[in-house]
């Protein structure tokens, strides 16, 4: 491999290749947010992954899938497999660890990693990702869009960055008990909700942007939470104002005494 | 079988600035990480620091032949922390810091007298994993004396969920 490869991002660091080359990253969710999130992560160069989606490559997904073709919504070809070919086209010896099943299906090859992305369409989805990310200190940075209204709709999407030890997503109110509420009484089914490309590649590009950060510390921020907002009206991502206007950076949800496999305590 | 080690970057950050503090006569500092058991892949182990328990000045013994010697209330705080920690499986591990970089190995001193304490923690916790972790300049290395085992194994790597980032690999250890 030439060392040029990686010469216009050395402003990373010194070693800044070597870490990431080391880090194992999850991304939960290969669909329209997290195919773009694969492909960046092959490009800036890591090399240990572990992936999940259960779900083919239908026609309503090529207004948004990124790597589909028309023949892969034919063939209904895996998400899973689409994933893979992204990463060993750009880095052939990486390590990738699939599975075309739920991540609570196969839950320990996601404890491994030092970073998991989730690319979810629902509340209760991620509260649980964020639960498994805490128990087994893990960063997390979850991405998600929506479109709301009908007749002069507006697109909205979140990044955010959840750290063991700081502001959870109920810390942060993001994830409340009404949304969940609200959710479970529609069984959890987020519906066939409106998706598009551009607002994806934003909140992905973003997403890698902060996973660099966390990995690497190259804007030295220091922050081990955030809450960015994008407003697809106006092409803007800003820091929530919820957020902003929260008055403690510790968490009351989640300590070091959940750490670990959970075990049954004798009453 | 992998064993991987994982600590938060606020857990590393308070070991490593209580082990730089300079005592009064000890040439070095040592202190005790509580960590519970997580599962992996194929029998494998994940480790999970909780947290950092520092030895109080006075718990050190005036020993010139050794950089540090800890007294027997330092061991019984050690056996609290693992006497408390029973029902969550909770184990305990010895930690200090070599000054140099590189990857870290157990000094004579260190293997004569750290495995001398693991017995007595696993008489307490039989179920949680105990061990060693040294730490250098600039990387990391875990000894884990599993459940029921005699003998340690050396972790694959030590993670620090920080920020930046740290993953310290096994490399050159035997």
């Amino acid at each position: 491999m030439s060392s040029d490869r990686y010469s216009r991002q050395s402003f990373l660091g010194p070693n800044s290749q070597d870490v990431i080359s080391r880090c194992t990253i999850a991304v939960v969710g290969l669909g329209g947010g997290g195919s773009h999130v694969i492909q960046q992560l092959a490009h800036v160069g890591f090399q240990r992954y572990v992936i999940y989606d259960y779900d083919v490559v239908e026609e309503s997904n090529l207004n948004r899938l990124v790597g589909a073709t028309l023949s892969d919504s034919l063939a209904h070809t895996p998400k899973l497999h689409l994933a893979k070919m992204t990463i060993f086209g750009l880095q052939p010896e990486a390590r990738v660890n699939g599975f075309s099943c739920k991540w609570q299906e196969k839950p320990e090859p996601l404890r491994e990693c030092q970073v998991v992305i989730g690319c979810l369409d629902c509340y209760k989805a991620r509260e649980e990702l964020e639960i498994a990310c805490r128990r087994y200190l893990i960063h997390y940075i979850d991405i998600g869009m929506d479109v709301h209204g009908k007749d002069r709709p507006v697109i909205g999407g979140q990044v955010i960055v959840s750290s063991p030890g700081s502001l959870c997503m109920k810390c942060m109110g993001f994830l409340t008990e009404e949304a969940l509420a609200r959710e479970a009484a529609r069984y959890g089914n987020a519906g066939t909700r409106p998706q598009v490309i551009w607002p994806n590649g934003v909140l992905a590009s973003t997403a890698v942007g902060l996973a660099l950060d966390l990995v690497t510390n190259w804007t030295r921020s220091d922050r081990p939470y955030a809450w960015l907002v994008y407003n697809g009206s106006d092409h803007t991502v800003r820091e929530s104002h919820t957020l902003r206007n929260r008055q403690t950076t510790s968490c009351p949800h989640f300590s070091n005494a959940d750490a670990g496999d959970p075990v049954f305590k004798d009453l | 079988m992998s064993i991987q080690f994982k600590l938060s970057g606020a857990t590393f950050r308070e070991i490593i600035i209580d082990l730089q503090r300079p005592h009064r006569f000890a040439a070095e500092r040592v202190g005790f990480v509580s960590a519970r058991l997580g599962s992996l892949t194929g029998n494998g182990k994940l480790i999970l620091a909780t947290r950092f328990h520092p030895i109080p000045d006075d718990n050190y013994i005036d020993d010139p032949d050794v950089g540090a010697r800890i007294n027997s209330e330092a061991i019984i705080g050690a056996m609290h922390a693992v006497y408390h920690g029973r029902s969550m499986r909770e184990g305990i591990f010895h930690v200090h810091l070599h000054q140099h970089g590189g990857e870290p190995r157990p000094s004579k001193t260190d293997w004569r007298e750290i495995p001398k304490m693991m017995p007595g923690f696993q008489a307490v916790g039989h179920e949680a994993a105990h061990g060693m972790i040294l730490l250098s300049a600039d990387h990391a290395a875990a000894w884990v004396w599993l459940p029921g085992k005699a003998e340690p194994t050396i972790a694959d790597s030590v993670s620090v969920i920080g920020i930046p980032i740290r993953v310290f690999e096994r490399r050159a250890l035997p």
